[in-house]
């Protein structure tokens, strides 16, 4: 079985390289590897897994732009990952630029993720502020 | 008085005897007059969607003040897997089954909002209750449900539970059914009675069930989205349902004035066909009733909004704030509907003796984007007033400040850092008036593995958003 090597990076500066099969989630290798990442729902419709795609080997990195604006590019993620079922919580905005639902998203590529609590909350904002 | 003490008394009720030998108590007047004064809370406790690596917890929280503990978390009850996003749970048996011999009010049904897991807890021990039983997500999605969301128990020994969504957190949801051993039923309604689903409550004597609407679990759980707002991918609507047939008798469109109707809540009398939905997004109150005079005498329901909430301009938001009354609950008594407005940071008391002209009675300012009290006990409020829940005899109204991790995040990122509190007003019924007790105070920030949101609470005896009568 393929495997590639997913780089998993906190706000905080810490880092973990997990090998990840074709046929396994991101988000089963990371916990198989005993790292804590947020999770909820698992079925892909919650978005509280989210991580946002840094780097992918071999393509262009996905927009910078974080969820909102920017152009579509969703190439990237393409080229990262598969999903098992539909990434019902990302809207197209959210794809394009570069977040991957870790519950349902295996690899097709090395690749860094960022990853972490905050990854999610930046999906949507205080429309008010 | 608590279930495992209730005697077996009679007591005549209308035109046919209440045989009062079960959970509960015979009506909503002897539970004022029965019921002791809480000393216990169940309390949602949880972790979902943070970095904290422990799951959620059920909190049993210490309200007795000559309790050396009082104001403290006493025992968590740990669940299993992390994810399961607490929300909202309910009993086993309320007074719907007083009249069900051997029928105890012992069991707690704690579904995972976005898990879709089903924990059962047996609080035969109610200052240390045990996990039981787990129904697992992939059992739940067999029926193409998923998003539990309220709890209730149909009289008899049977558990009906809210669904927001299928198996794929799309539309439509629908009613999960359990039976008395805590297995999966199967679907309570006939699929595709309804498409949005939240809050329900019944009236079996009415033989009437109204149900609420959010949205799809896909829509609300990652946070909310104004996007989806004008999409009109958030409900509006409430359903009033034949009980007994389990099937839609008449849908209301609330309007734009009706966007989000969330809490939904009958009287407590079982006569009675009279009830109020909170309209989160659109910061107003609707009175419901059934006009018998309608539909050319057979009668129908009506809604009407009452009461509006007007949106506050604050110097440091771009858009006016709107109220966000996200709860709200009826005094056992049905003299007053008590309320919280998340966003503006307000608690609030209407007289509903008129239902069709609530009256405001009190309000209190505390937490949120505008309250007067922004600490207590120099512990800063993170958030405003979410769920709440009165004491039988209608004096003392507590309330929690989370209302879900994703929505939390938006509107107080600060919650997830600091937890949720919980807080208590003192209640004088006689006078309709509150007064914030600064002398109490619960922390979820200090809980052990790091700080936590705090959501519904239920006290071991029966409480005014979860018993229903006969």
């Amino acid at each position: 079985m393929t495997s590639h090597d997913v780089t998993l990076e906190w706000p905080d500066g810490r880092t973990r390289t997990v090998e990840v099969d074709e046929n396994e989630t991101i988000l089963e290798a990371a916990e198989c590897d005993g790292s804590v990442l947020p999770y909820g729902c698992r079925t892909g419709a919650c978005g509280t897994c989210s991580g946002r795609l840094l780097e992918v080997e071999g393509t262009r990195p996905p927009n910078s732009e974080r969820a909102g604006d920017g152009d579509a590019d969703v190439c990237a993620v393409d080229d990262a990952v598969a999903y098992r079922r539909l990434p019902r919580a990302l809207k197209d905005r959210h794809r394009a630029a570069g977040y991957v639902l870790l519950c349902i998203a295996s690899p097709r590529a090395d690749c860094r993720i960022e990853v972490g609590s905050s990854v999610h909350s930046e999906l949507v904002d205080n429309p008010w502020k | 008085m608590s279930d495992a003490s209730t005697p077996g008394d009679v007591e005549p009720s209308h035109d046919h005897e209440h045989h009062h030998e079960g959970p509960g108590y015979a009506t909503p007047q002897a539970a004022i007059e029965e019921g002791e004064r809480e000393e216990l809370a169940y309390v949602m406790g949880l972790y979902v969607g943070t970095d904290v690596d422990a799951p959620d917890f059920v909190s049993v929280v210490d309200l007795d003040p000559d309790s050396d503990t009082y104001c403290e978390i006493v025992d968590r009850i740990e669940l299993p897997n992390r994810g399961d996003e607490l929300h909202h749970f309910g009993w086993n048996a309320c007074s719907s089954s007083c009249h069900m011999d051997g029928l105890e009010r012992r069991h707690l049904i704690v579904p995972g909002q976005r898990s879709s897991r089903i924990h059962v807890i047996d609080a035969q021990d109610r200052r240390n209750p045990e996990l039981e039983t787990v129904i697992e997500p992939e059992e739940v999605f067999e029926y193409d449900l998923s998003a539990p969301h309220t709890v209730h128990c149909i009289p008899d020994g049977e558990i009906l539970i809210s669904m927001l969504g299928d198996a794929d957190g799309e539309l439509p949801g629908g009613f999960l059914e359990l039976n008395e051993d805590f297995e999966i039923e199967g679907r309570w309604e006939p699929p595709g009675e309804i498409e949005m689903n939240y809050d329900y409550w019944y009236q079996p004597r009415q033989n009437v069930m109204v149900s609420s609407e959010w949205a799809a679990p896909k829509t609300y759980y990652p946070g909310f989205d104004l996007e989806d707002v004008e999409e009109g991918n958030y409900g509006q609507r409430l359903h009033f349902w034949d009980w007994e047939a389990g099937t839609v008798e008449q849908t209301i469109d609330l309007g734009e004035e009706g966007l989000i109707p969330l809490e939904v809540r009958f009287l407590h009398t079982p006569e009675s066909t009279h009830g109020f939905v909170g309209a989160a997004l659109s910061s107003n109150i609707f009175h419901f009733w059934r006009d018998e005079s309608a539909a050319d005498g057979d009668g129908e329901y009506r809604a009407e909004k009452v009461i509006d909430f007007e949106s506050r301009e604050h110097d440091d938001w771009d858009m006016p704030v709107p109220a966000l009354p996200t709860d709200i609950l009826i005094s056992m008594d049905d003299r007053y509907l008590f309320g919280s407005n998340w966003l503006h940071g307000e608690v609030w008391m209407y007289d509903i003796s008129d239902p069709s002209n609530p009256r405001r009675a009190d309000s209190l300012s505390v937490g949120g984007t505008f309250g007067e009290v922004q600490e207590v006990q120099g512990r800063e409020l993170a958030a405003g007033p979410q769920m709440i829940q009165l004491s039988l005899d209608g004096e003392r109204l507590y309330w929690t400040t989370s209302l879900f991790s994703s929505w939390d995040d938006q509107f107080y990122p600060e919650e997830s850092e600091r937890g949720s509190v919980m807080l208590k007003a003192d209640v004088d019924p006689r006078k309709g008036t509150m007064e914030l007790d600064e002398d109490f105070l619960v922390d979820w920030g200090e809980c052990p593995a790091g700080p936590a949101r705090a959501h519904e609470i239920r006290w071991p005896d029966g409480d005014c958003t979860s018993d229903v009568w006969q």
